[in-house]
């Protein structure tokens, strides 16, 4: 098969008006993969699935799929299922007429898996869409994404409303049926921490713009929260870079990027600083918080000029 | 091509929408229409009996291309369907059955004038003014009309898709301002005698060349607007 990878964007940028939607972003994610799309709501995570999905329009950059511009071109639309987290279905549809129109357009379709998500998941499936409530219409939507197997899936924050229960289910299928079947995989979601197990690699997006783009497992241990003796402290983290800082009298606690040494872990040792290691959601947000003060940062010093 | 047809597969898995219901309504609209005919002649009426209750569907077909739309084309994207195809499919569709029901009507016609107006002198299908031409013509007339009303429907919805709301009300208020200008030009310039006379002009064939030229027109920029549309 070809070359060109999964996805690729191009200087993406999208405006709405007065809203930068999507600001300059440059991806390059190869196939069979599964990604983790990060980020708070309204930071451009639907925007940019649907620019990648040929549903929407770049204001600038290119986006291309499998070295292809997705819009209006079927072929390429063929291998690709994006389900909204607010899809819209015919009014009059159920549950099982929108997987029998699944079945139509998907090409590898999995009929059994289909059946199988809908007893796992409880599902209605004779009761019309629109009388669904939150949790089972998020569960139509993951069903088909699930079990029309298409070369690259997005999903769209898809356990919205989801029980914790439910949640599992739809995590250990994914693995499950993604060992069997490998295929691109973009979980889009602001549950940092319940997805992070699953995922390969992490983009995470604030405001339109690329904030991280890393291997889950370089993340795992990219930055360390030193707690202990203020002055202790400032000694020891001197010259990182810090993502954030909380004091309480003489007590400091530094969350600080970088990676951990043996030596550093003795020093600490010897100082007696507790180490601890921070989550991936942590580092999220941290990260998007930092993002935004040095915007701010920077508009500041713009305005003083 | 196997794509545009999947498309209508998916247009006519509720078979309700795009079949059910056009004969349901024609089905009742006949039937009220017989009774109402057995009461008149009841009551002592005499001369023949007409109805322009065969149109009743037509009208569903407005609500159709609007629904067609609407309803289905954000799901369709999710179907990974280009808005090319989507457009197709469902136009396709709508033709076949269309032609479908233009053909029940002209055959519908047919036994009307058989049976001398369903016994009791009436026309609902074959309307004099139509009735009178040929096959072809009949046929194209009904037709025409159909997928005009459907296009008109299916045209204020892409309006609606791209624009949203503001697309569609700027549309309706300049279509009024235009037809208002249009009836100041004749009013203040006396041409109603001629306007009326134009009109009693109008036959079958050439209202379905209108129509045709109409539809086609609208069929090109539903085409153009939804290609930008976004679900």
């Amino acid at each position: 098969m070809s070359e060109a990878p999964a996805i690729l964007t191009r200087a993406l940028s999208k405006t709405y008006k007065d809203v930068r939607a999507l600001d300059n972003v440059n991806l390059e994610l190869p196939a069979n993969r599964i990604y983790g799309l990060l980020g708070r709501n309204g930071a451009g995570k639907t925007t940019l699935m649907s620019i990648l999905t040929g549903q929407n329009f770049a204001t600038e950059g290119e986006a291309e799929i499998f070295g292809h511009t997705p819009f209006e071109h079927d072929p390429t639309l063929s291998r690709i299922c994006f389900i909204r987290e607010s899809q819209k279905y015919p009014d009059d549809f159920k549950a099982s007429q929108a997987f029998k129109a699944a079945a139509i357009f998907f090409e590898n379709w999995n009929e059994e898996l289909a059946q199988d998500l809908v007893r796992a998941f409880n599902l209605p499936v004779k009761r019309r869409i629109k009388k669904l409530s939150r949790g089972q219409l998020s569960a139509v939507g993951v069903i088909i994404g699930m079990a029309s197997r298409a070369e690259i899936t997005f999903f769209d924050e898809p356990y919205l409303g989801l029980d914790a229960v439910a949640r599992q289910i739809f995590y250990d299928r994914l693995i499950e049926d993604f060992a069997q079947f490998p295929r691109t995989i973009v979980l889009s979601s602001h549950l940092i921490d319940e997805v992070s197990n699953l995922l390969e690699h992490v983009i995470v997006i604030d405001q339109g713009r690329i904030v991280i783009n890393a291997e889950a497992e370089e993340l795992q241990g990219a930055a360390f929260t030193v707690t202990g003796n203020a002055q202790k402290v400032a000694q020891f983290t001197a010259g990182c870079k810090v993502l954030h800082r909380d004091a309480l009298g003489s007590l400091a606690s530094l969350t600080v990027q970088g990676r951990l040494s043996d030596q550093q872990r003795r020093e600490a040792a010897e100082l007696g600083l507790d180490l601890s290691p921070v989550s991936l959601q942590q580092l999220v947000v941290r990260s998007t918080l930092n993002a935004a003060a040095d915007q701010n940062g920077t508009m500041e010093q713009e305005a003083r000029k | 091509m196997n794509r545009i047809i999947k498309v209508a597969r998916m247009q006519l898995i509720n078979k309700w929408t795009f079949i059910g219901i056009p004969l349901l309504v024609l089905a009742c609209s006949f039937l009220l229409t017989l009774a109402i005919w057995a009461i008149v002649r009841r009551a002592g009426a005499e001369d023949s009996v007409y109805s322009g209750g065969a149109q009743a569907p037509m009208w569903y077909f407005l609500a159709l291309g609007i629904q067609a739309l609407t309803l289905t084309f954000p799901f369709s994207m999710a179907m990974s369907v280009s808005r090319r195809t989507f457009y197709l499919g469902t136009v396709a569709l709508f033709s076949v059955c269309a032609l479908a029901l233009s053909i029940f009507y002209y055959l519908m016609g047919l036994v009307e004038t058989a049976t001398s107006g369903w016994g009791v002198n009436g026309q609902f299908f074959a309307l004099g003014w139509v009735a009178e031409n040929n096959a072809v013509v009949q046929i194209a007339f009904y037709w025409v009309l159909m997928s005009l009303l459907f296009m008109l429907g299916f045209f204020s919805a892409t309006l609606y898709m791209r624009w949203r709301t503001t697309g569609v009300l700027l549309f309706t208020i300049s279509l009024a301002v235009v037809l208002l200008g249009t009836v100041a030009i004749i009013t203040y310039g006396d041409h109603w005698p001629a306007v009326g006379q134009w009109l009693a002009a109008w036959t079958a064939g050439s209202v379905t060349l209108l129509g045709a030229g109409l539809a086609v027109v609208l069929a090109g920029a539903s085409y153009l607007t939804l290609r930008k549309a976004t679900a």
